[in-house]
């Protein structure tokens, strides 16, 4: 094959590389177009049948209202508390369930004892669980907690059903870190906790922002736990934008709801913005070994 | 009498097993305990509240003689086969299109990991809008001229089920992106370079000799968008509802309607059951594969 | 920045400071009303209640028909902290009375006049075993059809007065460029067109035997195949654009004329009289065709949940007089587009549309045409009726034969017996 021939196929290449990305990358940002640009229009524009097209007035009343004003049943204080109590709620939740998830990596794959990786794989069967089909005795024991209908007992449950997810990711994490270094560790008279916090965890920093950013998204993103074990006030954001978009039987107002929608999803597409390299990265790290 | 140190190192040995004990306690109930609170409800009358007596198998006939059950049964099939598979091969395919060493990774990154962080009640009214014929891309495109262009799949009882891959393939097909990408570079260059040596083209090094090395990566896929496959539930119910005409119910909408709407929580808790049962059938062997090999490494 | 930080900070110590005050007598209410009409109703008995001195403590959950609501108070009744009152759809009283967890409101009702002035079909859900569990607060038909005035004159047609003019009339409307029927593929707006043809066809005694009953025969007889033929013509009135849309922009469609007619209950009266449009001269209200006064109706209510603190059962004690003061559902029924459920209340500050509505209802009892709505859950018990819901969805969406529709629905309901 003559060099030209081989630059021709080259740059074809590059073109094609760059056209396929350039068409996808437009594909995936059509519903995020379409919300924002509804977000902006005024609601007899909408109603007119205008959805897809450019606002041919734009106004940011709709980000004011959903922010301040919009009425979440009879309190109509916008999202604005309810963005707080997700935060109050997912905050400690993701801290929570991460350390667990960190020290049972650990655990399962640097102190290995018969059995370990039947707990794991036992564990790991809790992603699959259908969490509707265990609301009820959910509330039974948050009932007997006495934590029903607050927010300590929303973050304790979201800790309990991240522990599967976390777990699998510290643990794929763990496996192929080096045995030599904890072992070296231990010769030199280390213990349990001593090896964990200064050397396994530091090494571990990428795949605990991997966990971070896959809980905070779920528990963020959640409705289920939310709508069940919350009550009035310390409702998380997901139920306080439920009852703006949820209109049956009123009229929807469309430009409010993809305003609300936007600034319930702020917080994880910030994470997502700001910590793409590290998930990569984290990733690398271990997560995709098995 | 036992001395101390024997304790100690008795204790010693005993950590790690100690360590993981709390979340033992905690998996066996909020998960197995649960589990079986939900079996017993199965063959239970429950209705409304739960009822702790004993009518066999009474409500899983009943589950399996509802025309509905078995259109959400063969719609997860339909949907998960398709999901998986395209999803995975999306992803796939755009992270080795971002691993040519390209000008704006870290945006294009970007762009196709956001929908994994939006919840499906937010976008699910943006997907239904582009989807629907008379509104979104079908009028887009007949407006531009093509007049007889169709897309209603929405609309169509038999392809409204794909509407939903497509927007559950959107969704998280950045995530399989996310994990390839990190495989793809995990790979060690020298090699590629070999078989670049060799005289392969970028095409067969990839399909040939980059993709098997990407196994551990596919099989994380699989995990990660299977149990989401299974648990589906705000995707659909934000699109379709389950419509039009019940044509794309799913089993996890199946149960919550039965158990929340229709008071028959006995029902409910069957379907549970099939889904829990499924997930064994799958997970279980693939568990035991994947688990056998690190275990023979180390 | 921090200013903002302030006002968050200050709004949210207002808010401890009101709930602390509320200490003495508070009342937690779970409701489904989320939009700016239901909520502003919602807010004349909030604000009644206050004048009383009760706190009202709002927790509102949209979304589902009431099941997101359904499912949370599950939650809570299991976890032994249910709220003070909700708010009860079709058998939701009922059920959860056969719990044990709802309080005996007989006396209180029978008090403030409410025994004696709603209609007596009502009982059939508020008083199980003649013990009444539930209070209304509003009575909706929802078999309603809203047409356009203009529309209907341009098109040259006039109110029907059977199935078969109507559908002759959108034929016209059809081809003067209107699109006949407003419509939706949601089950629910399906299933008001459903319910209004098996009365309107048959009479309020077949409707009794099918929607009430959920008597095998009757599903199964001839009468019932007519009820979806008819469905299919009335299917063939409808655009193709109809997936997904909102009962609200079918509305929109009738009131800006694009649309001719929309099968819909009272709240489609609040799109057209926020847009300044007038009843019989915008706009037209007529119920779906049929010789006798027949009338649909659905009902909210709330009901009352068992406590043994005083001052909670002194707030809910409070929150049943405040529904049933005739003054009470007459600001709420005037904003919500509904009519009030009690029968002696004054109806003249109401509009046309709902005065006509209130006459129907006394023809309708006399002539025993007063029926719950079976899609709405008021007829049969909610396994069969999401069943009848879900039929008449399918059928509307496919190419089902009548016959099949009949043999399917049955069997369907056989197996949920």
């Amino acid at each position: 094959m003559s060099t030209r021939m081989r630059k021709l196929e080259r740059h074809g290449g590059r073109l094609f590389v760059y056209g396929c990305l350039a068409v996808l990358a437009t594909l995936y940002l059509v519903p995020l177009w379409v919300m924002l640009i509804t977000s902006f229009k005024p609601l007899d524009e909408i109603y007119s049948g205008s959805l897809i097209g450019l606002p041919k007035q734009i106004t940011f009343e709709a980000w004011s209202k959903a922010w301040s004003t919009a009425c979440i049943g009879t309190n109509c204080v916008g999202l604005s508390p309810f963005f707080l109590n997700s935060l109050i709620i997912t905050i400690p939740a993701v801290f929570v369930s991460t350390a667990i998830g960190a020290i049972n990596g650990y655990t399962l794959t640097k102190w290995k004892f018969r059995g370990a990786d039947l707990f794991f794989a036992v564990m790991l069967f809790g992603c699959f669980l259908p969490l509707q089909a265990v609301l009820l005795p959910i509330a039974r024991v948050l009932g007997m907690l006495r934590l029903s209908g607050s927010t300590a007992g929303l973050i304790l449950v979201h800790s309990v059903y991240g522990i599967a997810f976390t777990t699998m990711f510290f643990r794929n994490y763990f496996v192929s870190f080096p045995d030599e270094l904890t072992k070296a560790a231990l010769v030199d008279g280390a213990g349990f906790f001593r090896i964990f916090f200064s050397i396994a965890l530091p090494t571990a920093i990428p795949i605990a922002v991997v966990c971070c950013i896959w809980q905070f998204t779920s528990i963020w993103n959640d409705f289920l736990f939310g709508v069940s074990f919350s009550a009035g006030g310390s409702s998380p954001i997901t139920v306080a934008l439920n009852n703006v978009v949820n209109v049956t039987l009123g009229r929807k107002q469309y430009n409010v709801d993809m305003a609300a929608a936007l600034i319930a999803a702020l917080p994880t597409l910030i994470v997502y913005v700001l910590s793409g390299r590290y998930f990569v990265r984290g990733l690398t790290a271990g997560a995709v070994k098995g | 009498m036992i001395p101390m140190t024997a304790i100690k190192r008795y204790l010693a040995a005993q950590l790690p097993k100690l360590v993981l004990a709390p979340s033992g306690m905690v998996i066996l109930v909020a998960i197995y305990g649960f589990i079986a609170w939900t079996a017993s409800v199965s063959f239970s009358s429950s209705k409304v509240m739960p009822i702790y007596d004993f009518v066999g198998l009474e409500q899983y006939i009943r589950l399996w003689s509802t025309p509905r059950w078995h259109v959400a049964v063969e719609n997860l099939f339909v949907f998960s086969a398709l999901y998986l598979s395209i999803a995975t091969l999306f992803g796939l395919f755009i992270a080795i299109l971002l691993d040519q060493r390209i000008r704006a990774e870290g945006f294009l990154r970007t762009v196709f990991l956001y929908p994994m962080a939006l919840s499906f009640i937010v976008s699910g009214v943006a997907w239904k809008w582009v989807l629907n014929p008379g509104l979104g891309l079908q009028k887009l495109v007949r407006d531009w001229g093509w007049t007889s262009f169709t897309f209603d799949w929405l609309v169509n009882p038999n392809y409204a089920l794909y509407t939903i891959v497509i927007a559950a393939v959107w969704q998280s097909s950045g995530f399989a992106m996310a994990i390839f990408l990190a495989g793809l570079r995990g790979i060690d260059n020298s090699i590629i370079k070999a078989a670049q040596m060799e005289g392969a083209s970028q095409v067969r090094i990839y399909v040939s000799v980059v993709v098997p090395m990407l196994r551990p990566a596919f099989l994380s896929v699989i995990v990660l968008l299977g149990q989401i496959a299974i648990k589906t539930f705000d995707l659909t119910f934000a699109l379709t509802n389950g419509g039009p005409g019940g044509a794309t119910e799913m089993p996890s909408m199946f149960m919550f309607s039965a158990t929340f709407e229709r008071n028959q929580m006995a029902v409910g808790a069957a379907s549970a059951m099939m889904m829990l049962a499924a997930v064994v059938a799958i997970m279980v062997p693939y568990l035991y594969t994947e688990l056998r090999k690190p275990s023979n490494e180390h | 920045m921090r200013s903002r930080f302030l006002l968050l900070g200050a709004a949210m110590c207002s808010m401890v400071s009101a709930a602390a005050h509320a200490e003495d007598k508070s009342i937690e209410v779970i409701h489904h009303w989320v939009s700016d009409s239901e909520v502003a109703a919602v807010n004349t008995i909030k604000q009644e209640l206050e004048k009383r001195g009760v706190v009202w403590k709002d927790t509102a959950i949209g979304g589902a028909n009431g099941a997101n609501a359904e499912q949370s108070l599950r939650a809570r009744i299991v976890a032994g902290n249910p709220p003070g009152a909700m708010q009860m759809l079709g058998f939701d009283a009922a059920t959860w009375a056969k719990e044990g967890v709802l309080r005996d409101l007989t006396d209180l009702e029978t008090a403030s006049g409410g025994v004696q002035s709603l209609p007596a079909d009502y009982r059939r859900l508020a008083a199980p075993g003649g013990k009444w569990v539930e209070v209304p607060i509003d009575l909706l038909r929802s078999n309603w059809i809203w047409a356009n005035k203009k529309a209907f004159d341009a098109a040259g047609v006039s109110v029907p007065k059977t199935w078969d003019e109507l559908i002759a009339a959108g034929e016209k409307l059809r081809k003067a460029g209107i699109i006949p029927l407003a419509a939706s593929d949601e089950p629910w707006q399906i299933a008001k067109i459903f319910d209004s043809l098996i009365v309107d066809l048959n009479g309020p005694e077949f409707y009794t035997q099918v929607a009430l009953k959920v008597d095998d025969k009757a599903i199964r007889s001839p009468e019932m195949v007519k009820v979806f033929e008819k469905l299919r013509q009335v299917r063939g009135l409808v655009d193709d654009n109809f997936v997904g849309r909102d009962w609200a922009v079918a509305t929109e469609m009738v009131a800006s004329g694009k649309a001719g007619m929309q099968v819909m209950g009272d709240w489609a009266k609040g799109e057209f009289l926020a847009k300044g449009l007038k009843p019989g001269v915008d706009f037209l209200c007529f119920p779906t065709p049929t010789s006798t006064p027949n009338f649909l109706w659905a009902m909210d209510s709330f009901s009352m949940f068992e406590t043994t603190d005083p001052s909670l059962r002194a707030a809910q004690d409070e929150l049943v007089k405040v529904l049933l003061d005739p003054e009470v559902q007459i600001k709420f029924n005037l904003i919500k587009g509904s009519i009030p459920p009690r029968l002696d209340v004054d109806m003249s500050k109401f509009d046309d549309c709902a005065k006509q509505a209130a006459v129907d209802l006394k023809a309708s009892i006399e002539h025993k045409s007063f029926l719950g709505t079976l899609s709405g859950g008021y007829a049969a018990e909610p396994q069969f009726a999401s069943i009848f819901k879900e039929v008449a969805a399918k059928f509307f969406v496919s190419d089902m034969s009548a016959q099949d529709a009949v043999t399917l629905l049955a069997d369907e309901i056989n197996n949920a017996r």
